[in-house]
């Protein structure tokens, strides 16, 4: 992490994702007087109300009008300021998502776009506010870099390293209240480089967002009762994709699920697939997800649980795909 | 039911260790220009009420095959009388046999020099000659992953129940820098088979890798224990070290079985 963040450990336990990301922006503000800010009167739910606070001439609030909010976003851009965007998933993704693909990402503009809301996380708030479509969506946009941090501090380490990375960055978190994956923010954060969990050679879990936790525990679990390898991945960066770690898993264990807060179509589980198709090599594989439907409302964890994202749902799940072949072999005859 | 011990042994001896004969052909020259142009069909069989138990070696042109079962009209044959004497003479004990065809001296002779090569796999052979130092690293890889799925062919129960819940998997042995010194176990729901090389249909769950010839030795012939072996760094052990003590177990008990 950038040197002189003064958050640690314990903040990441008690902080949300969003609070996180607010602390992180401002320290970066302090040494890079190029980042302003923008919402769309979310500045408190976003959490970039913190940045606003400490440097009330660098952000803008654009009032309830997102698709202008991310038109100012690329004229900031242009004229060499890096434009710190900030409101729920949804709305980013969906409702100005023509000002997203057209303003910033056809010009390849240094806009960094933090969602929050992400996936089922704001769960009572109802179906209008979940949003399982936004990484199908902003993956399917050229130039533009998608991010799913597993915990506060993986968000942390994203918002830093976003900086670096040229062109639109669009990083999805939750609602906040998520649980730590990381103990440490030190386990080498690249974007678009995968992070092993846990080792394995049975099956690999390929996740993102909050069910890298759950899998984490689900390994555990399942190594401790059914005596299984399992190989947990955070795929925090959806596009550019790992793909070199994927075909690793191909070859290693044969077997993978994939994870996510999203609709099964067209994220991070549709990405692996297309990866696995084009490696040529039989896999056995399956998607988690939101199954194509619109998600139903309650509390978030009550949500996991119903869609198998939680530990308990990819414990099942893995036992259900290790009974399947990922190859026909039926020679069992020695070899000698 | 259980199998029989001796049968057990008897079929271990004919179905994993009789096979490795053909790596004693191809690796060493001078037992290879022994069998040059051979053909001829060397039985061996014991007898039992339930049933015999034999396998013969069939050389067609000098090159062999074994088969499991009894043939027609062998050059030699190599009969017990009962099973417990020919688990005790092949493996390495005074037993009493009855030889047919003793009288092809030739083809006897070359025959106990093939059969002799196989007491390198004695922990107590120490050869110093560097080429019969790897052939005894050679078969006896080859003989550990053979073994393990044959005894989990022939039905020993603990063996089926361990493999009988496990997905597929591959236990993988090899010697660092050495490709031909390599064997492989795969194992699905109670299946199991055995092979030459590395195994590339996946990971290997456990692979057991020796650093070299030499600091396979010692661990081969017993003078040095595998926890050692491993703090030495004689040997590596990458996956479960629960599987590798599983692993582990069943070749003692298949070591004190056949020896």
């Amino acid at each position: 992490m950038a040197e002189g963040l003064t958050w640690n450990v314990y903040d990441a336990n008690t902080m949300t994702q969003a609070d996180i990301y607010g602390e992180v922006l401002c320290k970066l503000g302090e040494t890079n007087e190029r980042i302003v800010g923008l919402s769309a009167d979310l500045a408190r739910s976003t959490k970039i109300g913190v940045f606003a606070a400490r440097y009330p001439d660098r952000f803008f609030n654009a009032g309830i009008a997102e698709q202008n909010m991310f038109g100012m976003a690329a004229g900031l851009a242009l004229s060499g300021l890096t434009p710190f965007v900030s409101t729920m998933a949804a709305f980013t993704t969906m409702r100005a998502a023509e000002q997203v693909r057209t303003d910033i990402c056809y010009q390849n503009l240094d806009v960094k776009i933090i969602a929050t809301h992400g996936g089922i996380s704001f769960g009572q708030a109802g179906t209008t506010h979940h949003c399982t479509e936004d990484i199908a969506i902003m993956r399917s946009m050229a130039n533009m870099t998608v991010i799913v941090p597993a915990d506060g501090i993986e968000c942390a380490n994203a918002v830093v390293a976003c900086l670096e990375r040229p062109g639109p960055v669009y990083i999805r978190i939750g609602r906040g209240f998520e649980q730590a994956c990381y103990s440490s923010d030190d386990y080498g954060f690249t974007i678009g480089k995968a992070v092993e969990i846990t080792a394995g050679s049975d099956i690999t879990l390929i996740c993102c967002g909050i069910t890298v936790l759950q899998a984490k525990e689900a390994a555990r679990l399942l190594h401790e009762s059914d005596g299984l390898s399992v190989r947990v991945i955070n795929m925090h960066t959806i596009k550019p994709l790992d793909t070199e770690v994927i075909l690793k898993a191909i070859a290693e264990t044969r077997r993978i699920i994939t994870f996510e807060d999203h609709n099964v179509y067209g994220g991070l589980g549709s990405a692996v697939s297309e990866v696995i198709a084009e490696s040529g090599r039989a896999c056995a594989f399956s998607r988690v997800g939101i199954p194509d439907c619109y998600s139903i409302v309650g509390y978030p964890e009550d949500l996991y649980n119903f869609y198998g994202l939680d530990t308990d749902g990819i414990v099942k799940k893995v036992r259900e795909v290790m009974k399947r072949d990922f190859e026909e072999e039926e020679n069992w005859e020695d070899g000698f | 039911m259980a199998p029989d011990r001796n049968r057990l042994a008897a079929e271990l001896i004919l179905q994993a260790l009789f096979p490795l004969l053909k790596v004693v052909i191809k690796d060493s020259p001078s037992i290879a220009k022994k069998f040059e142009g051979v053909t001829a069909k060397i039985q061996f069989v014991a007898r039992d009420p339930d049933g015999d138990v034999g396998s013969y070696l069939s050389f067609t042109n000098g090159s062999l095959d074994v088969v499991h079962g009894v043939c027609e009209a062998p050059d030699i044959a190599f009969e017990f009388r009962t099973i417990r004497r020919m688990v005790a003479m092949l493996g390495g004990k005074p037993a009493l046999v009855r030889i047919r065809g003793i009288r092809k001296i030739g083809l006897f002779l070359k025959l106990l020099a093939l059969l002799a090569s196989l007491t390198l796999l004695m922990p107590t052979a120490r050869p110093k000659d560097p080429a019969k130092r790897r052939l005894k690293v050679k078969l006896s890889i080859y003989m550990m992953a053979a073994a393990l799925s044959r005894y989990n062919k022939l039905g020993d129960p603990e063996m089926t129940e361990w493999t009988g819940k496990q997905p597929e998997r591959i236990y993988q042995f090899s010697v660092s820098g050495q490709d031909d010194i390599a064997a492989y176990l795969r194992v699905k729901a109670g299946k199991s088979q055995a092979g030459p090389g590395t195994c590339t249909r996946r990971k290997p769950f456990v692979h057991m890798k020796f650093r070299s010839i030499d600091e396979a030795l010692p661990i081969l012939t017993n003078d040095i224990n595998m926890v050692k072996a491993v703090e030495k760094g004689y040997l590596a052990l990458d996956g479960s070290p629960e599987y590798s003590r599983d692993l582990g177990n069943f070749l003692i008990r298949i070591q004190s079985l056949v020896m």
